[in-house]
């Protein structure tokens, strides 16, 4: 999942500025889950919008924003809707944002495309309608294997590939006591597995030039250009 | 002088640190730096002195700019290397221009977290780790880039490493200490340990390791410095018993009761290792009374 927050509301409305017209686009997946763009969402900003004084014209909220198989069946009936705004206001991560952007382009419109929401990391949901945490960070070159299945790379603080720095005290992180060591957790993982060996095994420096950006997946090919 | 050399002699090293300045240090025939100052104070007691870089991840000037500036003070500097602020490039690159300067002696080190220090906004980098940076090191010894690419001339540096004996647990943080003598690591300084039978644990479960290890000591300066240390200062345990005692001292005696505390500790722990790395925070000029107590008990 992208995990988004909301921007604070005087954001969005400066990011409206001479706009009255707004057609609001949320997504029913990543940000549904996060309660910041899907349905619901998208109808309290609507109320919001309306208060300070600007018109909402439409409201929809595909059902992966991000995904073009999804949200051109859903945008495209709306052209004509959307022609009629003076911007769109994406509810959604990032990405949602740009392939609304990409959509607007093919229907022929010129509309500016605005993001009510930051994203905030590829993250997955540990707690239902209540936490989500980071542990992946798409490096291109997954470890888990050799880990117990904890990411270093995202879950220590400095992407430790060789094992704990000295910072941590009773198992917790020197940049947050309140988060654990991965080192200490894949330390623990590996030994209720019966597999401490794998952490005498010294890791070569990442190639980060397989996490350059921007990456393309060529889904066939199953490569990564 | 490579420390590794004075090792090799069967000297016991004793090393202190020295923190640069948040400031250029432009010399030009003034008085010294304060921070070369308080080297200076134990120039003839101590076989060389660390210079961090960019300690807790506050800025400060550079720790080669540093490093050289002693080095032309006539003092034998241990130029610390992190991992946090530069990448293989830049990590390479500095330490081709640590060897080309003159420096010897390089400490290999992941780095304190940004979130640590004053610039908690910046990008940390994190690149590498501090056994691949030793690994790295060791192969620009041996004339090559990490990509194996061969240098004009190979560099020719002591690598030395840290390690946290107050790790819990230890056998984690010796699975990282042993790898980084695989990969390269000649020598070690400890972090700070007031704890002697936690060091002694330590100390015997390293012996067959066959590698030189230097017992750090930061010095306490006071009972505020010691709970400061506790709340914030990772990896680092400062024991009540000892707070209580520096709590003790007469009005004005805090600097006396932090040597006495200093030699006790060095006379407890010196002798289970190879030498003893001084962290004296601006107090070094309590190090040569310490070191003359030490007469005898370490060779």
């Amino acid at each position: 999942m992208i995990a988004t927050t909301k921007k604070p509301l005087a954001e969005v409305l400066a990011a409206l500025e001479g706009h009255r017209r707004v057609a609001l686009v949320g997504c029913d997946g990543c940000a549904k889950i996060c309660l910041t763009g899907g349905a619901d969402e998208v109808a309290a900003l609507a109320q919001e919008l309306k208060q300070n004084g600007l018109e909402v014209i439409l409201e929809v909220t595909p059902e992966r924003t991000c995904n073009v198989a999804k949200a051109k069946p859903a945008l495209e009936p709306l052209t004509e809707q959307m022609q009629q705004a003076d911007a769109l206001m994406v509810l959604g991560c990032g990405g949602a944002v740009q392939i609304t952007r990409h959509l607007t382009e093919q229907f022929g419109l010129t509309k500016p495309v605005k993001v009510g929401l930051n994203s905030v990391g590829h993250m997955d949901t540990v707690v239902p309608g209540s936490m989500a945490m980071e542990e992946c960070s798409d490096c291109g070159e997954c470890i888990l294997n050799e880990t117990g299945g904890i990411c270093p790379v995202t879950r220590c603080a400095k992407s430790l590939l060789n094992g704990p720095c000295g910072g941590a005290e009773h198992g917790k992180c020197e940049v947050d006591p309140e988060r654990d060591c991965a080192w200490v957790l894949i330390y623990s993982r590996l030994a209720a597995l019966g597999e401490l060996d794998r952490l005498k095994k010294y890791l070569e420096p990442k190639d980060y030039g397989k996490a350059a950006r921007p990456r393309t997946l060529l889904f066939k090919e199953g490569r990564v250009a | 002088m490579k420390l590794t050399e004075l090792f090799r002699q069967g000297k016991f090293v004793i090393t202190s640190e020295v923190g640069p300045v948040k400031g250029c240090s432009r010399v030009n025939g003034g008085p010294p730096p304060e921070f070369i100052q308080e080297a200076l104070n134990i120039k003839d007691y101590v076989h060389a002195v660390n210079v961090t870089d960019n300690q807790s991840a506050v800025m400060r000037l550079g720790s080669l700019a540093a490093s050289l500036l002693l080095k032309q003070y006539g003092l034998e500097p241990i130029y610390q290397l992190t991992c946090r602020d530069r990448n293989r490039i830049a990590l390479q690159s500095d330490l081709m221009s640590a060897c080309t300067l003159g420096i010897d002696n390089v400490l290999c080190l992941t780095g304190d977290h940004i979130k640590l220090g004053d610039h908690v906004a910046a990008k940390a980098v994190f690149d590498v780790d501090s056994v691949q940076l030793l690994r790295i090191a060791r192969g620009l010894n041996q004339g090559r880039d990490m990509v194996g690419n061969a240098l004009t001339q190979p560099t020719n540096l002591a690598l030395g490493a840290v390690v946290n004996p107050g790790f819990e647990p230890l056998d984690l943080q010796l699975l990282k200490m042993e790898k980084k003598i695989e990969q390269g690591a000649e020598f070690f300084q400890t972090q700070a340990v007031y704890d002697p039978k936690l060091f002694e644990t330590f100390a015997r479960r390293v012996e067959s390791f066959s590698v030189p290890i230097q017992y750090g000591l930061v010095v306490i300066k006071s009972p505020k410095m010691a709970k400061y240390m506790n709340e914030h200062v990772s990896g680092i345990t400062v024991p009540e018993s000892l707070i209580k005692e520096l709590e003790s001292a007469p009005q004005g005696g805090l600097k006396a009761k932090a040597a006495e505390i200093t030699l006790r500790l060095a006379r407890q722990m010196g002798p289970m290792v190879q030498g003893i790395h001084f962290m004296p925070l601006g107090w070094s000029d309590i190090i040569p009374q310490v070191l003359e107590g030490l007469r005898g008990v370490v060779n």
